[in-house]
């Protein structure tokens, strides 16, 4: 079996800074990380390996410096890593992620299961993943905090509202991960990282993988983003200081008012 | 455009899942007719990739005679055994409320899209909430929700009908489906809209970005329907008029077995009631690193248990193992938007902050002044949790 | 070894801060700290080559390393600085300790060792030092005489004591420093050989997280084939020889713990709430606390940076650039740490907050790998002959350098930096022709008035590039701002420093009041206060409090 990791390098949104005059982000000095949750399905897809012998490519689309993400698929134990990386695909919302993300999984031939984080951290869509399935025209499972496979068939046990479920389907399939609680992020050795130099690596461009330009970028995006701006910034805190009773008598009556109690 | 390549061998997998009967196999190829309404669920059975849709540029499309706002209605299993097996979850009122000022600001109808195996009179409920219609698509096979039943149907029925928007609570099962429909339709999704409005004709959607700390407004000008997912808790809900009635109009869709590509193998809901989903919770009472001990934490669930809330925790809690991670609030775990926040002994690391900034009205217990969670609180009591907790518990007993 | 690429040296940054922020809390440190004791988990973490195996950047590619150049050291040691410096410590030990081998070994030393040292995992110590020899090794009396089998040389029997010695008494593998009758060298010594014998874990004033300990050596035995390079007579210039970058991970070391304190006090400046506002937001708190220092640790940046890339590039030794790089970066941190106590004010003189630890550990930058005092010399020495070499344009050059940057850019004080240089130049060359460098004092202030000056060049020249190395947290308004800063501090300082120095020690001075254009260093001071308001600004918007 050959499995496809889609992996997006983002930034460090704990670290992101607004600039408080223009209400932008600023973006320099942020670290770029992988995005978790997509470490988490690189992490499964190695698990796999590791169990089944398969083979595991890393996929994944950005500037060129995104081959860090990339690198770090085939450090932690992946055979071969793909970077889409073109001008054309800048400014791509996560339609045309996926129609970039689905013509590069067509090209690396057979491709039995992809797996993908549930979501960004920088976008929070959990988009894409669905996107690039439809596109490929093969089933989702969505959510999944972990994956079994045996044979064709693949057992995944994903999240749903309320609880969870076991659910079955047979390969090619998609499913996007989500962290269980008890997951621990592994990071590669010195060693493997260099190691990981030697592995194949190739960049493709929107020509390599047969994409038709008006369906990339801003130009092929159904979704247009109108304005950037702060959020809005609450007032300060009303602020009480006083005796433990007070507070108590101030926090009754903030909840009387609001009518969350008589 | 819809297309057979040669490479079709002639299985007659895509002619039963068609909903439209718009697939014949004639000469022992696949041929489409005019009933194609472009929903690829052909595309999803073929197993040799033989048939392709192209889609339209967006430029081009034509975007006249799309009209109406669509509301995806969300069925839940009842906890209630004496009562029907699902119930609408509620989420799918609060999205009636705000597709109500939409439509009346487009001068639309609003319709509700429900799929089930057995309609449970769930249209009047619907039409209280402002839905003036709702498209009612009944097949057993509709018993369960599954991504690849559900979207074909709607894409079905989105050809047919034409919605100007469509919205989908932010769910699981949404997130889950309304990509899938977005993807199919080329068409622009947003996620997690905490703002919708009407500006020029266009479907306005609001939503933050960058774990909060930025704020965007998306438009999808080039196709229709323009599609949003909303969290729940989010929108207001509106005030039922109960006895408006909508409009049922029954549409038949056909659905073949072999679309269920994905089976169910076990479910397990939680039912007991400390666990009630933290993200949909009306009230959360949160504690922190500074709750200390696993006995002060329970305090907690008791003033849950006289609000009616659901306990949340940072965390630094969690790490402590003052409480499990389910019930984490924060980046790495979960977002949530309650009408009442109440924080004990939170300080306000900026990963709890994106968690939970969405709430209605915060109200923070922290013994230092200079805490980060006072930025967001509308409501800041400087003191020690541990002392009022006990009192407050008191008082809340005497108002019952 | 040139460096590697960025996305791997990245990446091996990543690993270890992710190791770092899951094993080695602030509290587990505290622990340590105050036990007096080694973490040897962590440690052997950290030399576990499929875990972390940090050790390996210092092991070439063919025997089992990850072939790290000196700016993959710099950075690897900045971050672990900013870790704790005892841990740091441990580790560079065994990079030092390496060291004889790399620069001497025979190729098949390097072979058996090194391979052994990437697989085994072995942590290495560096020995060196001796109660009577300490910066000066003249005095060295552990002794390496020689073992004769049938009349050949079979091997040497080494005694003697070495002090403070990192990772004493955890280390698997000790290069020691001895003197054999063909003179210094090193020899391979195996912790269970006969005779070998490490003291107690000293009880010191920082940096206690890091095993330091006396050895003894009493009649220790070691094949011939244990001499580093075979040769005998090596030992000072095979030390030496890698001066240049073992002072460059010092620097690395000031700067990733100088650094730390200064965000730390940053964060917690902008929480801190007196007379009605935040103290990042009071210059009086800003001005004098914080920003000095961010500069100061900045300009020393660019030049460890510079250094680095310098010594990756292939030119040897650059004995002088270390000294000038270790010097900056190690009391520039050691300052900025002892303000980050001052910053947090009574909360900082307690355990609770980190900085009153930085501020112990760091200090030891200032004492190993050459004393300030030291390097002061070295410094000057190095120089002092650039000077008369060049017949006193050395420095002139460098200021023509200077105000021609100037020309193409206005924006990094290259102006101010042209003066202090050209300062510099009139000051040494009135202590020639005055003969004043007979004053020790003299000689070692020249040796700090050289350093800043050279940073003030080189910072100018690294804030005037199109793209900032990947180190570099702030953007272009930012970086010049601070280059701007520096430059104007360096003149006014070697402008007044310099001349009262001349006139502290002749009867007659020359032309050096007019050769040092104090009229000229006075007009560029112009804007320093909207530059450190500027600064104090853009640390708030790097440094955010948590």
């Amino acid at each position: 079996m050959h499995i496809a990791v889609c992996v997006k390098q983002v930034p460090d949104t704990t670290e992101v800074k607004i600039n408080p005059e223009t209400g932008t982000l600023i973006r320099a000095g942020v670290p770029s990380i992988i995005n978790p949750y997509d470490h988490f399905a690189l992490q499964t897809a190695i698990e796999l390996k590791k169990a089944h012998g398969f083979r595991v490519t890393v996929i994944s689309m950005g500037p060129p410096q995104a081959k860090s993400v990339v690198q770090m698929g085939l450090a932690l134990g992946a055979d071969d890593g793909v970077l889409l990386s073109d001008m054309a695909f800048a400014g791509s919302d996560t339609w045309a992620t996926s129609y970039a993300i689905a013509k590069a999984v067509k090209k690396l031939g057979k491709v039995d299961i992809i797996l993908a984080g549930m979501q960004a951290i920088d976008g929070d869509t959990a988009q894409t993943g669905p996107g690039v399935a439809q596109q490929l025209g093969i089933p989702q499972v969505t959510f999944c905090v972990k994956i079994d496979v045996d044979g064709r068939k693949i057992i995944a046990r994903k999240l749903i509202d309320g609880g969870y479920e076991v659910v079955e389907t047979r390969a090619p399939a998609l499913f996007t991960m989500i962290m269980p609680p008890d997951y621990t992020s592994k990071y590669p050795a010195f060693l493997d990282v260099h190691a990981s130099l030697r592995k194949p690596y190739h960049v493709w461009s929107a020509s390599d993988i047969g994409a038709e330009n008006h369906y990339l970028g801003l130009k092929g995006s159904p979704t247009q983003v109108a304005r950037i701006y702060p959020p809005p910034q609450r007032e300060k805190a009303a602020m009480t200081n006083g005796s433990s009773q007070e507070a108590v008598e101030k926090i009754l009556d903030i909840m009387r008012k609001e009518h969350f109690i008589e | 455009m819809i297309n057979v390549s040669k490479k079709c061998i002639g299985c007659n997998k895509c002619v039963p899942v068609c909903p439209f009967a718009a697939v014949q196999l004639i000469d022992k190829k696949a041929v489409i007719n005019e009933a194609c309404t472009l929903c690829g669920a052909c595309v999803q059975v073929c197993p040799v990739q033989a048939i392709e849709i192209t889609r339209e540029e967006g430029a081009t499309r034509d975007l006249t005679g799309h009209k109406g706002v669509w509301v995806f209605v969300e069925l839940m299993e009842n906890h209630d055994k004496t009562k029907h097996s699902h119930k609408i979850r509620p989420v799918t009122f609060e999205l009636l409320s705000i597709g109500r000022k939409l439509a009346d600001e487009l001068g639309e109808e609003l319709a509700a899209v429900l799929l089930t195996d057995k309609n449970a009179g769930f249209e009047k409920e619907l039409g209280a909430y402002g839905a003036d219609k709702v498209y009612l698509v009944e097949n057993p096979e509709l018993y369960e929700y599954n991504t690849d039943i559900f979207s074909t149907a709607i894409i079905a029925l989105t050809h047919k009908h034409k919605p100007s928007a469509m919205l989908y609570g932010a769910t699981i099962m949404g997130r889950d489906l309304a990509p899938r429909v977005a993807s199919c339709l080329y068409t622009g999704l947003t996620a997690d809209c905490t703002g919708l409005a009407i500006k020029d004709g266009l479907l306005l959607q609001s939503r933050p970005a960058f774990g909060g700390n930025i704020m965007a407004d998306i438009l999808s000008p080039k196709s229709r329907p323009q599609m949003s997912t909303v969290r729940p808790n989010v929108m207001k809900l509106a005030e039922p008029i109960y006895g408006k009635i909508a409009v049922t109009v029954r549409e038949d869709i056909k659905i073949d077995k072999s679309l269920r590509r994905v089976k169910v193998l076990e479910r397990k809901l939680i039912h007991d009631k400390g666990s009630v989903k933290i993200d949909e919770a009306r009230i959360i009472v949160s504690g922190g690193r500074g709750m200390k001990t696993k006995e002060k934490f329970k305090q907690l669930e008791e003033i849950c248990q006289l609000l009616g809330g659901v306990v949340g925790a940072s965390r630094g809690a969690v790490d402590m193992g003052l409480k499990d991670k389910a019930h984490q609030v924060g980046q790495s775990g979960t977002t949530v938007s309650p009408k009442l926040y109440l924080a004990f002994g939170i300080s306000g690391a900026v990963q709890h902050i994106v968690g939970m900034k969405a709430s209605d009205i915060i109200v923070a217990v922290n013994k230092d002044p200079n805490a980060p969670i006072f930025n967001v609180a509308k409501h800041g009591v400087v003191g020690d949790a541990h002392e009022i907790v006990p009192k407050l518990i008191e008082a809340l007993k005497k108002q019952k | 070894m040139p460096s590697m690429d960025a996305i791997s040296r990245n990446l091996m940054l990543d690993s270890l801060r992710d190791y770092a922020r899951k094993n080695i809390p602030y509290d587990f440190i505290r622990e340590k700290d105050q036990a007096n004791e080694f973490p040897d988990k962590v440690l052997k973490d950290m030399y576990d080559h499929s875990i972390l195996g940090v050790h390996l950047l210092m092991v070439p590619e063919e025997y089992g390393g990850v072939s790290g150049g000196t700016y993959d050291i710099y950075r690897i040691c900045e971050a672990l600085a900013h870790i704790d410096l005892g841990i740091a410590t441990a580790v560079f030990a065994t990079f030092l300790g390496t060291d004889p081998l790399n620069v001497g070994g025979t190729e098949d030393q390097k072979k058996k060792w090194l391979q052994r040292i990437a697989k085994e995992n072995l942590m290495v110590a560096y020995a060196a030092t001796e109660p009577d020899a300490g910066s000066d090794l003249v005095n060295l009396r552990t002794r390496a005489e020689h073992v004769l089998k049938n009349g050949q040389l079979a091997g040497y029997r080494i005694t003697g004591n070495k002090q403070w010695i990192s990772n004493g008494g955890v280390a698997d593998l000790y290069t020691v420093l001895a003197l054999a009758p063909g003179g210094p060298c090193w020899f391979l010594v195996e912790r269970n050989m006969e005779g070998f014998a490490p003291g107690k874990h000293e009880d010191k004033h920082g940096i206690r997280l890091s095993n330091t300990a006396a050895l003894s050596l009493d009649n220790v035995y070691v094949p011939k084939e244990n001499l580093i390079g075979e040769v005998e007579g090596q030992g000072l210039l095979q030390a030496q020889a890698v001066f240049g970058y073992t002072r460059v991970m010092v620097a690395a070391f000031g700067l990733g713990a100088g650094w730390e304190a200064v965000e730390q006090a940053v964060r917690y400046s902008q929480q801190r709430i007196q007379a009605g506002g935040p103290l990042s937001d009071k210059q009086g708190y800003t001005h004098k606390l914080i920003v000095p220092h961010a500069v100061k640790l900045e300009a020393a940046r660019a030049y460890i940076e510079e250094t680095s890339n310098r010594l990756d590039g292939g030119e040897h030794g650059l004995q002088t650039e270390g000294a000038i790089a270790k010097y900056s970066a190690t009391e520039a941190g050691n300052k900025a740490a002892d303000d980050a106590i001052q910053a947090f004010g009574g909360y900082g003189y307690t355990r609770d907050f980190p900085v009153e630890k930085i501020k112990r550990d760091i200090k030891i930058t200032c004492i190993y790998e050459g004393t300030s005092e030291v390097l002061e010399m070295t410094i000057y020495r190095g120089r002092w002959q650039e000077h008369l070499k060049s017949r006193g344009r050395y420095y002139i050059d460098l200021a023509d350098r200077m105000d021609a940057l100037h020309d193409r850019n206005p924006e990094v004080g290259a102006r101010a930096a042209g003066l202090a240089l050209r300062a510099l130049a009139a000051v040494m060359e009135e202590c020639r022709v005055q003969k004043l460098t007979r004053h020790q004092a003299i000689t070692f202030r020249l040796g700090r008035l050289i350093s800043m000056c050279e940073l003030a060049y080189v910072f100018a020249g690294a804030s005037a590039k199109e793209r900032y190395s990947e180190s570099v947290r702030f953007d272009t308004q930012a970086w010049q701002a601070m280059s701007r800063i520096f430059a104007r501090d360096a003149a006014l300082q070697m402008a007044t420093e310099g001349l009262a120095m001349v006139l502290g020690s002749v009867d007659t001075a020359g032309n050096i009041a007019a050769a040092v254009d104090m009229d000229g260093v006075q007009a560029v001071q112009k804007g320093m206060m909207a530059d450190m308001d500027l600064v104090a600004v853009k640390l708030k918007q790097t440094f955010k409090a948590k």
